[in-house]
């Protein structure tokens, strides 16, 4: 963990971008997801903290941080933090991706075709 | 847990090596500031981040500098002031020679 | 396909499918309350500080609270901020404040809603704290050497909202009409509150 994420003062001059995108409802599911995940009410107890959110991020490599949206990066940290106390296994997580995809890329090729 | 430090106290932000998640910015560290006030009693992010859950609170102060003793070169007004919340532990008295 | 390669495609959306499926799956969490997470997300949005704002504004008694235990205060308004633990900073003629999180995003969000794009950026995080004029003036406000600029670092476990001065000619209007001239921006500290002679 190198401390990028710690910006403070660091050198730059270039100014404040101001565009602004439309969230999309994958990234408000993240923010939801993290809300319930951390949510001392839960049944069982919180599974995770603001702490460990963030604690993700930070072990994003330095390419990584930067190259990532924010809620692609709070999405990678959610996952590593659950995949870490075994809430969710990364094989099973990596199976049912390539079904997604798959999944996806049969519906577009169908769209396509009409 | 009483608190080492009151509203109006001299405090230095330790400079110390770490590993790992810690909420005190590299910047902070090593400057003195003021306490402005006491935010209450929290649990040390250091440990939450790694799933502890079950530490000590200690005293998080609201810590007040002036820019121009974190900044060398800030440009601004004399009486600009950052001000940034650190853990008791990482903060020491300071004897203000000024 | 492996989690590494995903990490730089732009598939993200698949990724949080994938991973809610397993967690729905294993009992962790449900679809209904993911919805009801997001649909209470699109309910915080500024128009609930503005309220808080225009009600300091209006009672001295109210602001004092305010100023003094932020959270409590928002309480009585019957707005539910969960466990957010919110100060207020006031800005005056002499001193003017601007919040940033420079170690990640941290904001109000159980007031505000999500932070915009710019609070987020790389630029805003490492620039506000040492040239806070400079970037305010990026932002269209130039404040004389005479006003303090104080600058808030959100590093730990408070969340801050700036209580922006009350422009003048809104004697006359009522604190809903007061409410609505307070913006996002001005309770992060980027802006003041336009007169309503500016505005109407």
């Amino acid at each position: 963990m190198s401390g990028h994420h710690d910006l403070g003062g660091t050198r730059t001059e270039a100014p404040v971008p101001r565009g602004q995108h439309a969230i999309l409802p994958w990234e408000m599911r993240v923010d939801a997801l993290m809300q319930l995940l951390s949510d001392p009410k839960r049944p069982g107890g919180a599974l995770m903290s603001v702490d460990e959110l963030r604690r993700g991020i930070e072990s994003l490599s330095a390419d990584e941080y930067r190259l990532l949206g924010y809620y692609e990066r709070w999405l990678h940290s959610l996952i590593a933090v659950m995949a870490e106390k075994g809430v969710i296994e990364r094989v099973a997580l990596e199976r049912r991706l390539a079904e997604v995809e798959h999944a996806h890329e049969r519906e577009h090729a169908r769209r396509g075709e009409r | 847990m009483t608190p080492r430090f009151n509203p109006g106290e001299r405090v230095r932000v330790l400079d110390k090596f770490t590993i790992g998640h810690v909420r005190t910015p590299r910047y902070i560290r090593g400057k003195r500031g003021v306490v402005e006030r006491i935010c209450g009693e929290f649990r040390k992010p250091e440990e939450l981040a790694y799933g502890r859950y079950a530490g000590e609170r200690e005293p998080l102060y609201r810590v007040r500098f002036a820019q121009c003793e974190v900044w060398p070169d800030y440009v601004g007004a004399a009486e600009d002031t950052l001000d940034v919340e650190i853990y008791e532990h990482w903060l020491e008295k300071t004897e203000d020679k000024r | 396909m492996s989690l590494e390669h995903a990490r730089y495609d732009r598939n993200a959306e698949l990724l949080e499918r994938a991973f809610r499926e397993l967690l729905v799956e294993k009992g962790v969490v449900s679809d209904a309350a993911v919805d009801a997470g997001v649909e209470f997300m699109y309910t915080r949005t500024p128009a609930l500080g503005a309220r808080v704002v225009a009600r300091a504004w209006l009672d001295p008694g109210f602001k004092a609270r305010l100023l003094e235990d932020g959270s409590a205060a928002v309480g009585e308004l019957g707005i539910d901020i969960r466990s957010l633990k919110l100060v207020v900073v006031e800005n005056t003629p002499m001193l003017h404040n601007l919040i940033v999180c420079t170690l990640c995003s941290c904001y109000p969000r159980m007031l505000l809603g999500l932070p915009p794009d710019w609070y987020k950026s790389v630029e805003y995080r490492s620039r506000a704290i040492r040239e806070p004029r400079a970037v305010l003036a990026e932002f269209g406000l130039h404040l004389s050497a005479g006003v303090t600029v104080r600058v808030h670092d959100s590093t730990a476990d408070m969340r801050y909202l700036v209580l922006p001065m009350r422009p003048e000619e809104t004697d006359a209007l009522s604190e809903a009409e007061c409410a609505m001239l307070v913006t996002r921006d001005a309770m992060i500290g980027v802006a003041l509150v336009d007169s309503p002679k500016n505005v109407l």
